[in-house]
This record gives C-alpha cells, sequence and structure tokens, in this order.
C-alpha cells in the first residue's frame, strides 16, 4: 500500500507538473501572439509616419500662392505678390518633382534571393559546375517560324563542366531546361528583367546597339538612370571585358551569410544584365570567368569572356 | 486692380529661383535622392531649374533687343 500511494502522489506530481507546463506554455504563446500583433501595429504606424504627403503639401502650397496672388492684385502689394508667386511655384514644384513610386532598395535583393536559391538546389542536385555561358539570342524584329521562336529567348547554360560549345538549334528552339549536347540546363538569365529594363530606358534593342558603344552606354544606364549601382566602369581588353561596380543595389547577396552559390555563376541581376547586355550587342556567349568582391561588399569585380564562334 | 509686379521684378524673382534651383540640383548627390523624409525625382527637379533658368534668360534677351 504505501508503494502504491507514493505511486499515485508521484502521478499527480507528474500531472501538476505537466499541466504548469502545459499553462505556461500556452501563455508564453499568447505573449508572443500579442507582441507580434503589436509589432505589426507599431511598423504600420512607423510606415505611416514615414510616409511624407508631398502631394499635399504641393496642393497646400498652391492653393495658398494662388490666394496671395489674388490678395496682392487686390490690394497692390509688390511683397504679398512675391510671396505668392513664391508659394505658387513651391506648390507646383512639389507637384512636379514627386515620384512616381519608390520602393526600397533592399526589396530588390530580397526578391532576387530566391531565384538564386532555386538555381542553387538545382545545380547542388544536378552537381554541374561548369562556367555559366550567356547565349545570345535572335533580334526581335526578326522573323523566325513558329517552332523556331524559342530563338528569340535569352538564356543561359550552366553546363555540368566548363565548355564552350551551346546548345544544338533544336533544344534551343524548343526551349528546352535540360540540354544535352553540351549536357547543362538552359534557364532564363537572373538579370533578364534588368536588362529588358535597359533596353526600355534606351529605347534600343542590344542586338542593334555596336559592340565598342557598349563600356560608355552600359554604365549610365545602370548608374544615373536607374541607380542600380554608385559607379560602374566597363573596359575591354580583346575579348576579355572587366566590370568594377561600386556601391551596387545587389551587394548583399555576395554575402557570406547568404551563402548562394549561384551568384558567382550567374552573377547578381546588374552583373547578369550586363553579361546578358553584352551578349546580345556581340552576338556571341559570354561566359563570367571570375568575379572578385571586397570584404566590405562594396566593389563587384567581374571578368566576362566574349567566346569566339 | 492690375497686378502689382514689373517685368523687370519678375526678372530677378527668376534669376534668383533659377539659380537656387541649379545648385541644388547640382550639389544634390548623384546617388541619392532622398532629402531626409522626403524622396524626389531628381530629372524632373532639374528639368524645372533649367527651364527657369532659359525662361531668365530670354527674358533678359527680349529686354536688350527690346528695351522698356
Amino acid at each position: 500500500m504505501p508503494f502504491g500511494k507514493s505511486e499515485n502522489s508521484k502521478e499527480k506530481e507528474l500531472d501538476a507538473g505537466e499541466r504548469a507546463e502545459s499553462a505556461t506554455v500556452k501563455y508564453l504563446v499568447e505573449s508572443l501572439q500579442a507582441v507580434q500583433k503589436e509589432n505589426e501595429l507599431l511598423k504600420m504606424q512607423l510606415a505611416k509616419s514615414r510616409q511624407v504627403p508631398a502631394g499635399r503639401i504641393g496642393f497646400v502650397l498652391l492653393i495658398f500662392g494662388v490666394l496671395a496672388l489674388a490678395g496682392s492684385i487686390w490690394s497692390a502689394s509688390t511683397v504679398l505678390a512675391f510671396i505668392g508667386l513664391g508659394i505658387t511655384f513651391w506648390g507646383a514644384l512639389f507637384l512636379f518633382v514627386r515620384p512616381i513610386r519608390f520602393v526600397k532598395e533592399a526589396l530588390l535583393e530580397w526578391n532576387a534571393i530566391s531565384s538564386y536559391k532555386i538555381i542553387d538546389r538545382i545545380i547542388d542536385d544536378l552537381g554541374y559546375k561548369g562556367k555559366a555561358l550567356y547565349i545570345p539570342p535572335y533580334p526581335k524584329d526578326v522573323y523566325l517560324p513558329e517552332y523556331l521562336k524559342g530563338l528569340k529567348e535569352m538564356v543561359v547554360l550552366i553546363p555540368d563542366k566548363d565548355t564552350a560549345a551551346m546548345p544544338t538549334i533544336e533544344e534551343m528552339a524548343k526551349g528546352q531546361f535540360i540540354v544535352e549536347n553540351p549536357r547543362g540546363i538552359c534557364i532564363t538569365p537572373p538579370g533578364f528583367g534588368v536588362m529588358s529594363l535597359f533596353e526600355k530606358e534606351l529605347r534600343l534593342d542590344f542586338t542593334k546597339l555596336a559592340p565598342e558603344r557598349f563600356p560608355s552606354v552600359l554604365p549610365k544606364l545602370a548608374t544615373s538612370d536607374l541607380q542600380l549601382a554608385r559607379n560602374v566602369q566597363i573596359s575591354t581588353d580583346k575579348s576579355l571585358v572587366h566590370v568594377k561596380i561600386e556601391g551596387s543595389a545587389y551587394k548583399d547577396l555576395y554575402s557570406q551569410e547568404r551563402g548562394l552559390k549561384s551568384i558567382h555563376l550567374v552573377g547578381c541581376p546588374l552583373a547578369s544584365a550586363i553579361a546578358c547586355a553584352l551578349s546580345k550587342a556581340t552576338g556571341r556567349l559570354v561566359a563570367i570567368m571570375k568575379d572578385e568582391i571586397s570584404p566590405d561588399l562594396k566593389t563587384i569585380e567581374l571578368w566576362l569572356q566574349v567566346l569566339e564562334g | 486692380m492690375q497686378f502689382p509686379l514689373s517685368t523687370s521684378e519678375i526678372i530677378l524673382w527668376l534669376a534668383f529661383t533659377a539659380i537656387i534651383l541649379l545648385v541644388t540640383s547640382e550639389l544634390m548627390s548623384p546617388y541619392s535622392e532622398q532629402f531626409g523624409d522626403f524622396v524626389i525625382e531628381k530629372s524632373r527637379l532639374r528639368i524645372a531649374a533649367l527651364v527657369l533658368g532659359v525662361a531668365f534668360i530670354v527674358t533678359v534677351l527680349v529686354r536688350v533687343v527690346a528695351p522698356i
């Protein structure tokens, strides 16, 4: 009997302990949910306070300015006229210089991560280790029969081992993902979108851009027009193209914490866009031979090779 | 009732504002378009500054060609 009693008391103690533990967990979960809710609310409030209504300020200034101008005519006051002119002008300027829409720079990077993770998984799974080859597409305005339409798509080939060969026309035309000769995968380059934006800004297909204009046109597009980097320098030495990017918006993709392997194969979206543009402009295969990233990630250097054939 | 500013006063105002805007657009960092909490389109600010500058030059030329 005493043995049974002690067992019962032990069971009771265990039950009480479990109940106390579950109550604590429940309490912690509830507290966590409450804190998360509060966090969301604070985030919303912060975002709200950060949004300066430039448009509204512009309208208010415009209204006051027009009233001051009207008042100056009514009272024949030069001072009021100057005030009115100034306020009206600044109101109009506020409305004029208001950006269409800006997004945070970090969004670009976070958006791109998933593509690189997918490429990482694919090449890890297939064990491909070759240098990526950017394959130039046919110009957009060239007529191609329906079954060859795939040749107009910009693709990057990641082969199983280093090669300078491109897939057969049939494989390219079909838009195949896995190609056999040479063995590898054909994917849309991560910088395809950025390159299309370059073309849109330039109002020119890169296939129509003279290769010698490339080092002067691209840096301006990437820096002052689209502001994807603080400085871009492109220099050519025969078939080798050296690209130096400073203050890239995508620099954090190269950080070791991210651990992305494919970024060194196909380049960040900006580097990839430059490789795409180079491939289109020269009409040749382009390989990223080497990349060097400074420890603070501020400078990215790439060596691109324009391959013959 | 008539507008109280004369042509020369408007020219002066144009010159003053054009200089302020041109200097601002030139001094703005080429990388950032953010003034504290404001985000602006720098190219448009530059256009506005250039338009005012040209307007000032035109008014000066008009005064030189046909002095009032």
